[in-house]
């Protein structure tokens, strides 16, 4: 009798053990995804940010620039697309876009010194500049969150529970290579 | 027990090289740490006051709200962008409380001439992106643009430790008195008076000594006595003082500004003695000031900005 009783120990404790792996396991995992979904809505909300400053800097430039519509709406257009954007990557190509489309206004801003010094103008730029800085580094964030949540379930003993648990890997944003998609304006 | 110790001196060189190689900062080679922390002078711009006031204040800051703001200068960036650098130092440092990431980094770079404040997340309600460019352009970049570097620092650190101060409702016992640079946008009434208010104090002068002499009250050469007087107040006041606002256009907005205010005096003299009406006169008073006005606007002082949870400024 006493052995069995010590294997049925033994067998209990393995289980515990092998529960315990489990457990762990598992939470790691859950808390490496969690810290992917809260860079997430960082982002959106930085997203969210930029695309409400837009209309006041169209506002504030249509008021110097009369005959440059055609790049304001550009910047107009592009904003558009971020929020109607569903998805992480739909989303920041979007933000990309309209990168660009706010670059080439800037260019032109150039060309109002008035425009340029007034301090609405100012303000502006930096709450812009500000949340453009903030969306690369949340960006940077959502994508150390998915390396560090992607090697976690690639590591033994995760790699075995992964699959069975539901956690698959997670896609990195990569920013578009070829970065020529300025738009081209005709000045009449 | 086995191990000899020339075996053992091996594994420690080893062990002490992996943990170099582990604990370097995976991304670019930020500045570490000084043992002061607040102050971290790499670029050896700072007098030992500023040093000793960062300081304190910090000491006293953090005590009372777990607030810090870390001043850091160095000498290039090392090939990074600003902002990338601010970021990765203000996480490494560690600025500010964990709870309520108080913590504010200001960084100078002396080589790109940058200037960049990094507000963390707790305090980015109270110090918005255009807040701290506004600080910069006022109380920092001014003294920076002609290498004023300590002044600059030391003026940028009480300004924003002004900010905080005031937001937490606390007292640090210390002397904090931040120095607005007067823009020309800034300080609107000084420039409204010199602008309209002085123009309107000479007429309202000339005429009153004009109609004086008339009345045979005041002489000739105490009418020409007094005029001077009042053309050299106007001067000193306009070389001691109006000149800052005006910093760029000087000489076209005194001589401009003098002739105005003689010719109005003058206009007076002729006005009245030919019996003009009194609206004739009042119109070229404001006139006159309103052009005045449009010859001494300066060019405003220029900052690439791009960085964000905060503000950069070249300089």
């Amino acid at each position: 009798m006493k052995k069995t009783s010590i294997v049925l120990i033994g067998i209990i404790a393995i289980f515990l053990v092998i529960g315990g792996i489990l457990a762990s396991s598992y939470n790691n995992m859950v808390s490496k995804k969690e810290t992917i979904e809260n860079t997430l809505s960082d982002l959106d909300v930085m997203l969210q940010r930029r695309a409400d400053l837009i209309p006041n800097l169209v506002s504030t430039v249509k008021g110097y620039m009369n005959h440059e519509s055609e790049i304001i709406n550009q910047v107009t257009e592009a904003r558009k697309n971020l929020v109607n954007a569903n998805t992480v990557s739909e989303k920041l190509d979007a933000n990309e876009e309209l990168t660009h489309s706010l670059q080439a206004l800037m260019v032109v801003v150039e060309n109002y010194p008035e425009l340029k010094s007034s301090s609405n103008f100012i303000q502006l730029s930096d709450e812009l500049a500000g949340t453009e800085n903030r969306i690369s580094v949340a960006r940077r964030d959502y994508n150390m969150a998915v390396n560090q949540y992607n090697t976690t379930i690639k590591k033994f003993p995760n790699m075995i529970f992964a699959s069975l648990f539901g956690f698959e890997k997670e896609n990195y944003y990569e920013a578009e290579a070829s970065s020529t998609k300025v738009p081209s304006v005709s000045f009449e | 027990m086995l191990v000899s110790s020339k075996r053992k001196g091996i594994f420690k060189t080893l062990l002490f090289l992996i943990c170099l190689f582990l604990f370097q900062n995976k991304i670019f080679a930020l500045v570490q740490p000084t043992t002061s922390f607040y102050v971290n002078d790499y670029a050896n711009l700072l007098s030992e006051s500023t040093k000793e006031y960062i300081q304190k204040a910090n000491e006293r800051l953090y005590q009372k709200t777990g607030s810090q703001i870390v001043v850091v200068t160095v000498l290039n960036l090392e090939g990074n962008s600003l902002e990338e650098y601010a970021t990765e130092l203000f996480r490494n440092f560690g600025i500010g409380s964990k709870q309520k990431n108080n913590g504010i980094l200001l960084l100078l770079t002396l080589e790109e001439r940058q200037f960049r404040v990094e507000v963390g997340y707790g305090l980015e309600g109270i110090l918005p992106d255009a807040k701290t460019g506004r600080i910069q352009d006022e109380y920092i970049i001014p003294y920076l643009k002609q290498n004023k570097w300590d002044e600059g620092i030391q003026n940028g650190f009480k300004k924003i430790l002004d900010e905080i101060v005031n937001y937490y409702g606390v007292d640090i016992n210390m002397n904090i008195d931040p120095i607005e640079v007067e823009s020309e946008e800034g300080n609107g009434s000084v420039v409204m008076f010199s602008i309209f208010g002085l123009p309107m104090i000479s007429f309202l002068l000339g005429f009153l000594t004009k109609q004086l002499e008339r009345d045979k009250i005041l002489k000739k050469q105490h009418f020409k006595l007094f005029t001077f007087i009042y053309i050299s107040g106007v001067f000193l006041f306009y070389w001691f003082y109006l000149r800052t606002l005006f910093a760029t256009d000087l000489h076209i907005s005194f001589y401009s500004y003098l002739c105005f205010v003689g010719i109005l005096i003058g206009i007076n003299g002729i006005a009245f003695a030919s019996g003009r009406s009194k609206k004739h006169v009042v119109g070229f008073s404001i006139k006159g000031g309103s052009s005045s006005f449009g010859s001494s606007g300066g060019s405003h002082g220029g900052g690439g900005s791009s960085g964000g949870g905060g503000s950069s400024r070249n300089f």
